[in-house]
């Protein structure tokens, strides 16, 4: 009975119903795809490294797990004494520049035959290797999303580069230039941000680390499966405080409607009220009323909340094709408690006070 | 025969801000079960504030009130809605159905709300007392004043109370329909021995009752 007069107030009061609902759908989406986009970038980040080959990267000292916080390059040839190493098949060095245009993107300069040795080399989807100083591969996400063709020219870093393949993404980063363009460019001759090293078996990672570690005491030595582990945004403290103070927000907002909502609900049904005091209803009784009503409104907000957060998963992905959303079981779960809470709390006082309505002042409402 | 309403010296005073309006002073009265008593009086005389009382939807200033054999000044503000829960049916001038509900589902909100599910015997009977049966699938903006009013008794009366207090029951209704509204109180009263206590303004409605109670300036003036 308490259902149907619930389901019936909901029913009766359709711009409440879909403003809360769309609030909490709100909330819900913006928990999920907050989540979803930073740890898919994260993580598709950390795929495209792993997806390079390598067992084990070797980074200045001082350097972050977190490319792009690196400090000063290596001396490039660091990358001869790592290849001595027992158990060392290959070693490719790799220079990092950003380029901004269109999005902060990393660029690698590698030396194609090593980066190849360790790879197993690129798969292309359209023309070849470099055949230029000024040649550029892209990965076939970035290519995609800037409409880019082979032969054509892209400017970045001042100068105009032609583009000489489209690869397969997933190595590493999305644009590829000579090694030794990048030095000149950078004016950073000879030199490597990291050392990507393959060994004859990725079970010999630890023992080879140690000897890089004898080698190269100061140096940032980790392997693929510890950085896998470490590209959490956990991790990364910036980024866990900006996913917080988003939920928080995503949270406040889905309290505060749920809170308005049943607040002008209760207002508005004080007479209704007083009717259910006047039949005898107990103080739990018009509580428990008030607080399915906003579970009902929030539970369907909740289901509005995953479509919305699927169908902008895909509409993201469709306009901006380089980004990663990573949509989780868990965090779906997360969202939904998280707005059940919110909703309950932000309800909890206006039931509260409709309990403790006057019964023959809110019969004599108007 | 012990009465089923005793009220000793009962006073109730309102606070308005810093002024203190004086709605019952020392009322008397004694209703034994069965009785269809009707509470006459001007406005503001304290006819409806006795009812509010009576019904344990507010507490008494001083005086005692028991009924039923319960004394309401020994009784909390959760222990009254149990007892008006179990023991009081309401019927207003202004009807007071849920807007939102079908007559059927405000006939049997008040089961729900009392505990005991849905009696579909108590229901059927009442139902067919009050005329209803064409109307139960209809929400309250879909009945006239009469039928709501019917459909309002219906639902005091589901839960058998031992009290039905009525403020103004035909006060929103045309002659034709007071007429109905109030034959059928006579009915539930004859029929089932079911103790009504009526307040109205209209000397006819008020001639149905085998007693009539006259108030003013909050007593009880005439028996």
């Amino acid at each position: 009975m308490v259902n149907r007069m619930v389901f019936s107030n909901i029913l009766h009061r359709p711009v409440r119903t879909a403003v809360s609902v769309l609030a909490v759908a709100i909330e819900v989406g913006m928990v999920m795809l907050v989540v979803g986009l930073t740890t898919g970038m994260l993580h598709e980040s950390a795929k495209r490294v792993e997806g390079v080959g390598a067992d084990i990267l070797v980074q200045p000292p001082g350097a972050s797990f977190f490319f792009g916080l690196t400090s000063a390059p290596m001396p490039a040839k660091i990358g001869d004494r790592l290849a001595e190493i027992p158990r060392v098949v290959a070693v490719a060095p790799a220079l990092f520049q950003f380029h901004s245009t269109g999005g902060l993107n990393m660029i690698y300069g590698i030396d194609m035959e090593s980066f190849n040795r360790v790879t197993g080399g690129f798969v292309y989807h359209a023309g070849g290797q470099f055949e230029a100083p000024y040649d550029v591969l892209v990965d076939d996400w970035y290519a995609k999303a800037n409409k880019i063709k082979v032969g054509q020219t892209l400017n970045f870093l001042n100068h105009d580069f032609r583009v000489a393949g489209i690869v397969e993404h997933g190595k590493g980063a999305r644009l590829f230039i000579p090694l030794k363009t990048t030095e000149e460019l950078s004016g950073a001759n000879d030199k490597a941000s990291i050392f990507f090293v393959k060994c004859s078996d990725p079970a010999y990672a630890d023992q080879v680390i140690a000897s890089i570690h004898k080698l190269l005491p100061r140096y940032q030595v980790i392997s693929v499966r510890e950085y896998m582990s470490l590209m959490t945004s956990n991790n990364l403290p910036a980024l866990q405080a900006f996913i917080t103070v988003m939920i928080a927000v995503a949270v406040c907002i889905g309290f505060l409607v749920i809170f308005l909502s049943m607040y002008t609900t209760i207002t508005e049904r004080t007479r209704e009220i007083g009717i259910l005091k006047s039949l005898g209803a107990s103080k739990v009784y018009i509580i428990e009323a008030i607080l399915r009503e906003a579970s009902l409104l929030c539970l369907v907000g909740i289901l509005a909340g995953f479509a919305g957060t699927v169908i902008a998963k895909k509409i993201i992905l469709a306009s901006f094709p380089t980004l990663s959303v990573e949509l989780t079981l868990q965090w779906a779960l997360w969202a939904a408690l998280l707005a059940i809470g919110g909703s309950l709390v932000g309800a909890f006082y206006p039931a509260l006070r409709a309990a403790q309505l006057d019964p023959v002042d809110a019969l004599a409402y108007e | 025969m012990e009465p089923i309403i005793a009220t000793q010296e009962l006073k109730k005073v309102y606070r308005i801000g810093k002024v203190e309006v004086p709605a019952l002073q020392g009322v008397d009265l004694l209703v034994y079960e069965g009785e269809f008593v009707a509470v006459v009086g001007p406005s503001g005389c304290g006819k409806s504030t006795l009812l509010h009382v009576l019904g344990g939807l507010t507490q008494p200033s001083s005086g005692k009130v028991l009924v039923d054999g319960n004394d309401y000044s020994a009784m909390s503000d959760a222990d009254r809605t149990r007892f008006r829960r179990h023991k009081i049916g309401f019927v207003f001038q202004r009807y007071n159905l849920l807007p939102t509900l079908t007559a059927k589902q405000n006939i049997t909100l008040a089961q729900h709300i009392q505990g005991n599910g849905f009696n579909p015997h108590r229901f059927e009977a009442a139902v067919e007392m009050l005329g209803i049966q064409e109307k139960l699938n209809h929400k309250p903006y879909a009945l006239s004043g009469g039928e709501q009013q019917r459909v309002a008794i219906a639902r005091a009366v589901i839960c058998e109370p031992k009290i039905l207090l009525a403020d103004e029951p035909t006060g929103n209704l045309d002659s034709e329909n007071s007429q109905i509204v109030l034959n059928m109180m006579r009915a539930l009263n004859r029929s089932f021995r079911q103790t009504i206590l009526m307040i109205t303004h209209n000397p006819e409605a008020a001639a149905v009752a085998d007693r009539i109670i006259r108030m003013r300036d909050g007593q009880v003036v005439s028996d």
